[in-house]
């Protein structure tokens, strides 16, 4: 639970690729998001489970960061304590959120935090600046109000002066942007599909133009089609926009897709941070190793995969040491006995909190920790294939 | 895939359809409206193999389970189980549902929350001719049959107390310990988290091989029915479009639903290549011709109009689609394959 | 089961207590009696002193005999058309709401048209009928109250149902090949336990009413002592005109105070019933200790600041 040494170095960790677009005007700093030693606590005294420990990242101007993990892994609870809108019971017991957003005439930029904020700053930062979609756009929408009107409530609070035929021509605007057609507007929420509603959920979200927005698991209650299409949008929306954009899904291949850099979280910490492709090809974490291995695929021979044993955590009794050391087939003895740090490690800027990976550690890596592409390929040819 | 023609299968689906009547809200009064939720679907169960059934939500695939399992009646059409056969209007009984079981999608609420797990696994066996005496030694049994060991931590706790993995597992021991020879598991593992998914599916299969069980495997991810089962059948709008062996339906989809299906799954192998381009969700689904013409970038004037036939393009592989027809072959089969290069359309 | 707790909140507390002290009222009371009720014995109007702790009426009874005789009957007669009244709603209920159909229909229409005739007429009309003999007992009139109470139950217990029907946990009993009654009576009504208890605890509550009512004008047996019939004698010498308050205090104020425990338990059933309820709560006491604001805001997760002089693991001590 040490404080993690992230922060001086912080800069070059997260270098992973120089900002584009709008952030390259003379911005101070190229992140827009910056959480640092982040923690929160579902209730308090004896009952109180912690839900994300020591969490630190940043995220640059139009990058978008992928969160992975699985129920427990406290991914949901993490960006809703960001953006202060995780219920009761619970608290932010430590840590810092800061958002930097560019000022409207593109000079310099306004730092928040957003734990200290108090309720008249986030109102002004909401859905201004930081938007959320959530996974259920059908308890979302209010059922009784037409799509108009939703748009109308947004942008009658945040752009005051706006006028009604302006609001009209903005919403229309909105809509066509997700590639939805007018007619649209004069639904109600009940009367349009999944894929639909969630399209409009991103349309409202970007409505005032955010520098970044935060999507919880978007597409999982969708098709594969409908996913498919919503994420090519995101794609396409982002690179007009430039947004930067944190994605939360149980998805890995969908995030590897998606993102620009990925956090694996398991029991509320952060396991390993590596940018898409390098977290795909070379996976340095055990449990990142074994979602990789989770999703069976679509090419190739048929061969036995195995997942991960045992259960997702429970918060409330993590084994002491690494709390993935009662699922970890590399487990050592030290594993039971210590909790791993986040540290960078030396070939990439990447970050992993695993005893194996500890400069100087005797253990040697698996040839799995290093080359996983590699590996699952010599061994689909011992594989036996499956004949039937 | 070569035994098919030697054993006969032990449940089989003969034009099975199911329409819905539902109100649809009228002005002055409320008209009727049917809609088909499963046409005319033909399959085959075998032991010790495992057939998938593929569809986004609402293409009937739950209701075809639920009217194997008997829950559900079909408005028309026969089952077929082991040689009898069983016309809509005949009565479920016992010995039906100790043969045919069926798992349901989400563990968290198909196990009474509150029971211990005790309950779910005696009950099916005392209703199903067991004594007293032997109950609590059979529902260990069973649990031990899921991998859930040893038995006596799980039997008297409650629902709430285990994780999703578990709690699916408790679900197939409470189909299985009856000792069916069907089981038909919808969607089972769409609730639980990635990492117990492979555990789910790997049971499944063994099994499949170790009981010989015939299983009904309905999913909506086309990779792990790929995974998983001998026979890959794609249903759309109720209505089979492709059914083929092995892996070929996945490495080799022929009809423009599948390929859109197989484009569309997250792939991290093939991030370079050109991916389908939406068409914003058309969502009407024709009610003559091809149910999948309005949305298919191959549409052509007889599919509007007229349903399409199934053809065989290789033993086993079976796709219903005109594009496979003599007539269209020619010109437009070349262009099937090439679906995803078709992205403005 | 699961394992009963006790429950923390001081409402639910103080119901059970108040409930618990008429329970042993109505179970010692009669033997506690310092006289017999009915005895004329005393001298007529006696204000309450250490002979008579609540005085005499204008025949010379002493009440406070009259009120510990009468709590059986009250609460007995409460008891049963609570018991038999939650009985039936549950039968009803359930039956309706999970069979549907041509049964729904009708079950639905028989407790709409008990919903729909007002209860206390039709409990007079029933009485007047009864012979005098069944008029003084406690479980004839119990099931007559029961009678027109148990509608209501029905109705919450057919709507709860009817979104049970669909859950899961059903369709797999039905695919095991449970039987209905089973589906309905081991399956469904142990989901229904707080709508149940809180079905019971206002239908007993609802029985109390009703069964004082009748008493009070003069439809039972003046011969059974209980709160109503005291009330009735004291209306019947003006009582209330002559200042002779402790001849109807006491049992106004004892049926107020089980209406009460009644309503404060009430509060408690979900906790009590299902632990899963319980967890999560943040004490006012721990609020202040760590600088959270008072109540929780949708919206603005709080953030913890301890006062500076406490550390947070005192903090902690403090709870239990």
């Amino acid at each position: 639970m040490s404080a993690l040494e992230r922060s001086d170095e912080s800069p070059q960790v997260d270098a992973l690729a120089a900002p584009v677009g709008p952030a390259e005007k003379e911005a101070p700093s190229p992140f827009v998001l910056d959480v640092h030693d982040f923690s929160v606590d579902y209730g308090v005294g004896t009952q109180m489970v912690t839900a994300v420990r020591d969490v630190n990242f940043s995220l640059q101007r139009s990058k978008v960061l992928g969160v992975a993990g699985e129920s427990g892994s406290g991914k949901s609870t993490l960006v809703y304590a960001i953006t202060r809108l995780l219920r009761a019971p619970g608290v932010i017991r430590s840590g810092s959120a800061i958002l930097r957003v560019a000022l409207p005439d593109g000079h310099g930029v306004e730092e928040f935090d957003l734990v200290q904020a108090d309720e008249r700053t986030l109102r002004r930062v909401r859905w201004s600046h930081v938007s959320v979609v959530l996974q259920s756009a059908l308890n979302a929408l209010n059922p009784v109000l037409r799509i108009r009107r939703e748009f109308d409530e947004v942008l009658k609070t945040h752009r005051a002066s706006m006028t009604k035929t302006q609001r009209r021509e903005r919403s229309v605007e909105l809509l066509r942007m997700v590639g939805l057609s007018e007619d649209r507007l004069d639904r109600f929420p009940h009367e349009l599909s999944g894929g639909q509603r969630q399209r409009v959920m991103i349309a409202l979200a970007l409505a005032l133009d955010p520098d970044l927005v935060i999507m919880d698991e978007p597409t999982t209650a969708l098709d594969v089609v409908t996913q498919r299409e919503i994420i090519n949008e995101l794609n396409d929306l982002r690179s007009r926009f430039g947004f930067a954009m944190i994605f939360i899904t149980h998805d890995l291949s969908l995030l590897v897709e998606l993102a620009d850099d990925i956090v694996v979280m398991y029991a509320g910490a952060i396991v390993e941070r590596a940018s898409a492709l390098e977290l795909y090809d070379a996976p340095r974490h055990p449990y990142t190793l074994g979602l990789l291995n989770s999703f069976p695929p679509l090419h190739g021979a048929r061969q036995e995969l195995t997942g991960i044993p045992g259960s997702p955590p429970d918060l409330a009794q993590l084994p002491a040491g690494c709390s993935f050391s009662t699922r970890c087939p590399f487990v050592m003895e030290r594993c039971r006995r210590e909790s791993p740090t986040l540290i960078s490690l030396d070939d990439d800027h990447r970050q992993v909190a695993c005893w194996l990976h500890e400069p100087g550690a005797s253990a040697t890596v698996p040839v799995e920790l290093s080359q996983r592409r590699r590996a699952a390929t010599s061994d689909s040819d011992l594989a036996t294939a499956e004949s039937k | 895939m070569s035994d098919v023609a030697t054993s006969p299968a032990l449940l089989s689906a003969r034009s099975l359809s199911r329409d819905f009547t539902t109100r649809a809200a009228g002005r002055f009064w409320n008209a009727k409206r049917v809609t088909h939720a499963v046409e005319d679907v033909s399959l085959d169960l075998y032991q010790g193999r495992v057939t998938a059934i593929v569809g986004e939500s609402g293409s009937g695939k739950s209701v075809l389970a639920r009217m194997l399992a008997r829950i559900v009646t079909p408005t028309s059409g026969q089952l077929v189980f082991d040689g009898t056969t069983i016309e809509p209007h005949h009565k479920r009984g016992l010995d039906y549902a100790a043969q045919v079981q069926l798992v349901l999608q989400d563990p968290f609420a198909s196990i009474n929350p509150i029971h211990p797990i005790r309950h779910c696994l005696e009950r099916p066996l005392l209703i199903h001719g067991a004594t007293k005496d032997d109950v609590a030694a059979l529902a260990g049994a069973a649990l031990t049959r899921v991998a859930l060991d040893p038995p006596e931590r799980f039997l008297d706790r409650y629902p709430h107390e285990l994780s999703g993995g578990q709690l699916q597992r408790v679900s197939i021991a409470r189909a299985l310990c009856v000792r069916p020879k069907v089981l038909l598991a919808d969607e089972p593992i769409s609730m639980l988290d990635v990492s117990v998914r492979l555990g789910i599916l790997n049971l499944l299969k063994g099994l499949c091989v170790s009981e010989q069980l015939a299983i009904l495997y309905i999913t909506h991810d086309i990779a792990s029915a790929r995974y998983l089962a001998d026979e890959v059948i794609v249903m759309y709008a109720g209505q089979i479009v492709e059914r083929s062996f092995g892996t070929s339906l996945v490495d080799e989809p022929a009809h423009p639903y599948t390929q859109l299906l197989v484009a569309s799954v997250p792939d991290p192998e093939a991030l370079d290549e050109a991916r389908v381009v939406g068409q914003h969700e058309k969502l009407e689904v024709a009610t003559v011709g091809c149910r999948f013409a309005p949305r298919c970038p191959h549409a052509m004037e007889v599919c509007r109009t007229t349903s399409p036939p199934n053809v065989e393009l290789a033993p086993g592989h079976v796709s219903r689609c005109w594009l496979h027809t003599r007539e269209a072959h020619a010109s437009l089969r070349v262009n099937a394959r090439r679906v995803d290069e078709g992205g403005d359309i | 089961m699961r394992a009963l707790r006790l429950p923390r909140s001081p409402k639910v507390l103080l119901g059970l207590c108040i409930l618990a002290f008429f329970i042993v009222m109505t179970v010692i009371g009669p033997w506690l009696a310092p006289y017999n009720p009915s005895s004329t014995a005393f001298a007529a109007l006696l204000t309450p002193s250490s002979h008579h702790w609540l005085g005499t009426t204008s025949l010379g009874q002493d009440i406070f005999s009259q009120l510990l005789v009468g709590a059986r009957a009250t609460m007995v007669v409460a008891l049963v058309a609570g018991l038999v009244a939650t009985l039936l709603s549950m039968t009803i209920g359930i039956a309706a709401g999970y069979l549907g159909g041509a049964t729904d229909d009708g079950l639905s229409l028989l407790s709409n048209v008990f919903l729909a005739i007002p209860g206390l007429p039709l409990l007079i009309v029933i009485d007047s009928y009864l012979p005098v003999s069944s008029r003084s007992n406690e479980f004839v009139i119990g099931l007559i109250i029961s009678l027109t109470g148990w509608a209501w139950g029905a109705r919450v217990l057919r709507a709860q149902t009817m979104s049970l029907r669909n859950r899961d946990f059903v369709e797999a009993a039905r695919i095991i090949g449970e039987s209905r009654t089973r589906i309905m009576f081991s399956e469904i009504a142990p989901n229904l336990l707080p709508v149940l208890a809180s079905s019971l605890l206002f239908t007993v509550l609802y029985a109390i009413g009703a069964y004082v009512t009748l008493a009070y004008i003069g439809l039972t047996s003046t011969a059974v002592w209980n709160w109503g019939t005291m009330l009735y004698w004291a209306q019947a010498n003006n009582a209330p005109l002559s200042n002779e308050w402790y001849w109807f205090v006491p049992p106004g104020i004892c049926i107020a105070l089980v209406g009460t425990g009644l309503a404060l338990v009430n509060f408690g059933i979900d906790e009590f019933i299902n632990p899963r309820l319980r967890a999560g709560g943040i004490s006012a006491r721990q609020r202040r200790e760590l600088g959270l604001p008072r109540r929780p805001r949708l919206g603005l997760t709080p953030v913890l600041r301890p006062r500076p002089n406490r550390s947070l693991a005192s903090a902690k001590l403090v709870t239990k």
